[in-house]
């Protein structure tokens, strides 16, 4: 109790010296440079407060309060999470820019939710949805473009542009919607692949490395898979192209990337048709669809595989380690959802403001820092689109979690390349990992190049396709009346029958008193 | 200075209230429920409810499982607000204050022990997803059972046993014709306060593992896939039923009471 407060109040001061350090750095700033004195005055010497309305998912920041034991000491720096990150960023815009800003942080559970709060009049100037719902957002043309300063990569504080991974760059360029680049619009925030967390004890990798593994009778009720219905279609069209997807013909296709995403975006009313179908047989063998409860369920042994995020997997591994508990990874061998989560700037909030997107920007910035990135990663547990350019710091961070001790025999090398330089060939970028990693936390945090080679992005479904995977969501998860067996008519008849003879008696009964009844009280 | 309000004045916040959060949003429900996407009127979504196998076999699903739900807190609720009550019991109110506490727990942190309990029981779950949904609903709604019971068990009067023993009636005949019929009205405020939430209490439901949707998921489905019309239009379907079955019951519990009035 008391260290707490002695802790909160440490924080408070430190706030506060904090503020008093960033008044004097303006003043200082504004003797000095010309350039910041200028937008300064222009916001009327600081006297003027931006207002960012952002809105992020659910528990998808750090916010601060590590306990001591938590510093990551790196070879370059501690890094260690005392205030939130929203907090810190007020300071350092002001210390920064010279200009206050007042962060208003909301969050939201699903990206329909978001989309709901959006059109129910609620206003944001950036939010933090997932791809598909970015694609919906840039048709709908509600985003407003970043800017061409924020992609200045002369400026120190750029740090997104600086810092971000290749190869996210290049998937943010490569897909268009209307011809435009995602990357014109949407700056990534973290990112991963979908698979298969399973319990080596009593699942095989062979048989945990494919989304057959939801039809397979051998794990009848002992398998988890998502509960929405982009989460579920994607394994059931995995199931149902699975000869076409494991192909090698089709695999060594020159177009292999667009011919594999064009399959798992299907719509066709047939397919549809199908999948619902195969949908059906998959509820009929897993243990549950579950929202979130997928991870407890696994760490305490309930089920013996579930399908999950890439993030959420390596906390679902890290928990179960701490009960001694040892779970592993695959990514099946049909093919994996390659997703993302990034930052967008929306028209309705952001309007002709300048000063609010500059803010807005600057965020998204600050964010980027390599050491917020790490504190982010470190904080939610999944990875961070930040590669962080010429600074060594995620790379040494990932060498901190999973860098194999020096008297560790059993290692591998574990090249990631092509996520912090592009080349996969890189040597500078080859992470020593005890060998069990490649098929564990390190496997689902940074997938293998392999593994990303037949990952597709799952697109926004048009009016009518969304529709129509709605509905067919809708008829797998309702009971319907055709699905009663004789026996169970039998026994609802039964009932209704007992309950109709019991109300005869009682109102026969009744009429019968009611009739007697003048007679007999006086 | 003396502050004085009319009855007037003082019932100008409840309006306010009532108007904000009662009337406004129900003609919003309305309102989507009777219109289409391009905000014509329409009696479609009426039409589909009762003409999808879906809806149509959720609503007896949620029927089955709300008939299921109430019969074993009957059962269970009844005779324990009865020993409650009318026993001489030393410790009644420390038992009473037991079968309450739970009411005091978040209930998804209920529903999260009780998951566990029947694993162990069951060994998996997912076997009974009906059973295990049943249990759910009675766990967590018995109190709202045994509440009303064991205060209108509690008020019934001594002499009115006294006569019917008087008049040489045996025990059960007792029961079945004083006791019971002038419970009624606790016992059918029991009913609708269990009956109407485990026809759409969906959390239970999930955090059990039964992905068959009940009514209260179908509505939250529609919604997410952006159909507020058809979700709507089954939210007034179903705020309908439960309206008929509460004046139903009602007029039940009056004709009752007034019988009770007569004895």
């Amino acid at each position: 109790m008391t260290d707490k407060r002695q802790r909160t109040r440490a924080i408070f001061s430190h706030g506060r010296a904090c503020f008093a350090a960033a008044v004097a750095a303006l003043t200082v700033c504004c003797l000095c440079t010309p350039q910041l004195s200028a937008e300064a005055a222009q916001k009327g010497a600081g006297e003027q407060t931006v207002t960012l309305r952002v809105c992020n998912w659910e528990e998808y920041i750090d916010e601060g309060g590590w306990d001591e034991d938590e510093v990551i000491s790196l070879d370059d720096a501690d890094i260690f999470g005392e205030s939130a990150l929203v907090k810190e960023f007020e300071e350092w815009y002001y210390e920064t820019y010279g200009v206050r800003v007042a962060v208003e942080y909301s969050t939201f559970g699903t990206n329909e939710e978001l989309y709901s709060q959006m059109n129910l009049g609620n206003v944001y100037d950036m939010v933090c949805p997932s791809d598909y719902m970015i694609m919906k957002l840039m048709k709908e043309g509600k985003l407003e473009p970043l800017s061409e300063e924020f992609f200045d990569g002369s400026d120190a504080r750029n740090y997104y542009v600086r810092g971000v991974s290749p190869y996210i760059r290049d998937v943010f360029e490569e897909n268009e919607i209307d011809g435009k680049a995602w990357a014109d619009y949407a700056a990534g925030y973290m990112w991963g692949i979908t698979g298969i967390v399973y319990n080596p004890e009593e699942v095989s990798k062979e048989e945990a490395s494919t989304w057959s593994i939801l039809t397979n009778d051998r794990f009848y009720r002992q398998v988890t898979v998502k509960d929405n219905v982009r989460d579920a279609y994607f394994p059931t069209l995995a199931i149902l192209n699975r000869e076409l997807l494991t192909d090698d013909a089709f695999r060594n296709r020159a177009d292999y990337g667009e011919q594999l995403a064009a399959v798992m975006n299907d719509t066709a009313p047939e397919t549809i048709q199908a999948a619902e179908e195969k949908l059906r047989e998959i509820r009929g063998n897993v243990y549950s669809f579950e929202t979130d409860s997928g991870k407890a369920d696994m760490v305490t042994g309930k089920v013996l595989a579930n399908t999950q995020w890439s993030g959420d997997a390596v906390y679902t591994m890290d928990q179960a380690e701490e009960d001694d508990f040892y779970l592993c990874w695959a990514v099946p061998r049909e093919c994996t959802n390659l997703w993302f989560d990034g930052w967008v700037l929306l028209k309705d909030g952001i309007g002709a403001d300048t000063a609010k997107k500059h803010a807005a920007e600057a965020f998204i910035n600050f964010l980027s820092k390599p050491e917020n990135a790490v504190r982010n990663m470190y904080y939610i547990g999944y990875t961070s689109a930040i590669a962080g350019g010429e600074d060594g710091l995620v790379f040494d961070y990932l060498n901190w979690c999973y860098g194999a001790g020096e008297d560790e025999s059993d290692t591998i090398a574990y090249p990631v390349g092509y996520f912090f330089s592009g080349d996969n060939g890189d040597e500078a970028y080859v992470v020593t990992a005890p060998a069990e990693q490649a098929g564990r936390q390190l496997a689902a945090q940074y997938p293998s190049w392999e593994d990303l080679a037949r990952s597709a992005v799952m697109n926004y479904f048009d009016d009518a396709g969304n529709a129509a995977i709605n509905q067919m969501w809708i008829n797998i998860r309702c009971f319907r009346l055709d699905m009663m067996s004789g026996g169970q008519w039998a026994a609802v008849a039964a009932g209704g029958v007992l309950l109709a003879v019991t109300v005869c008696c009682f109102a026969l009964k009744k009429a019968e008193k009611g009739k007697g009844l003048p007679c007999r009280i006086p | 200075m003396k502050l004085r309000f009319s009855r007037k004045q003082l019932g100008i916040p409840y309006a306010v209230f009532l108007v904000c959060f009662v009337a406004a949003p129900l003609l919003v429900v309305l309102y989507y429920a009777f219109t289409n996407g391009e905000g014509r009127f329409t009696v479609q979504n009426f039409a589909n409810f009762f003409t999808s196998p879906n809806t149509i076999g959720t609503l007896c699903y949620s029927l089955a499982v709300a008939v299921a739900a109430t019969f074993c807190c009957v059962v269970i609720a009844y005779p324990t607000a009865y020993i409650l009550a009318r026993s001489n019991l030393r410790r009644k109110t420390v038992l009473l204050v037991l079968f309450i506490a739970p009411m005091w727990i978040n209930f998804t942190l209920r529903v999260a022990a009780l998951k566990e309990v029947l694993t162990v029981l069951e060994g998996n779950l997912a076997y009974h997803p009906f059973l295990n949904t049943v249990l759910g609903m009675t766990y967590d709604f018995l109190p709202f059972m045994i509440l009303p019971l064991y205060t209108t068990l509690e008020k019934l009067d001594d002499s009115y046993l006294e006569a019917a023993a008087d008049l040489g009636a045996d025990g059960v005949v007792t029961f079945l014709k004083v006791t019971l019929p002038l419970s009624m009205p606790g016992l059918i405020s029991g009913v609708t306060m269990v009956f109407l939430p485990s026809m759409t209490n969906y959390v239970i439901l999930d955090m059990l593992y039964n992905s068959t949707y009940i009514m209260g998921s179908l509505i939250g489905s529609y919604f997410n896939a952006y159909d507020w019309h058809s979700g709507s239009m089954i939210s007034i379907v179903l705020l309908a039923i439960i309206f008929v079955i509460t004046w139903a019951t009602n007029g039940f519990g009056e004709e009752e009471t007034s019988r009770g009035a007569i004895l």
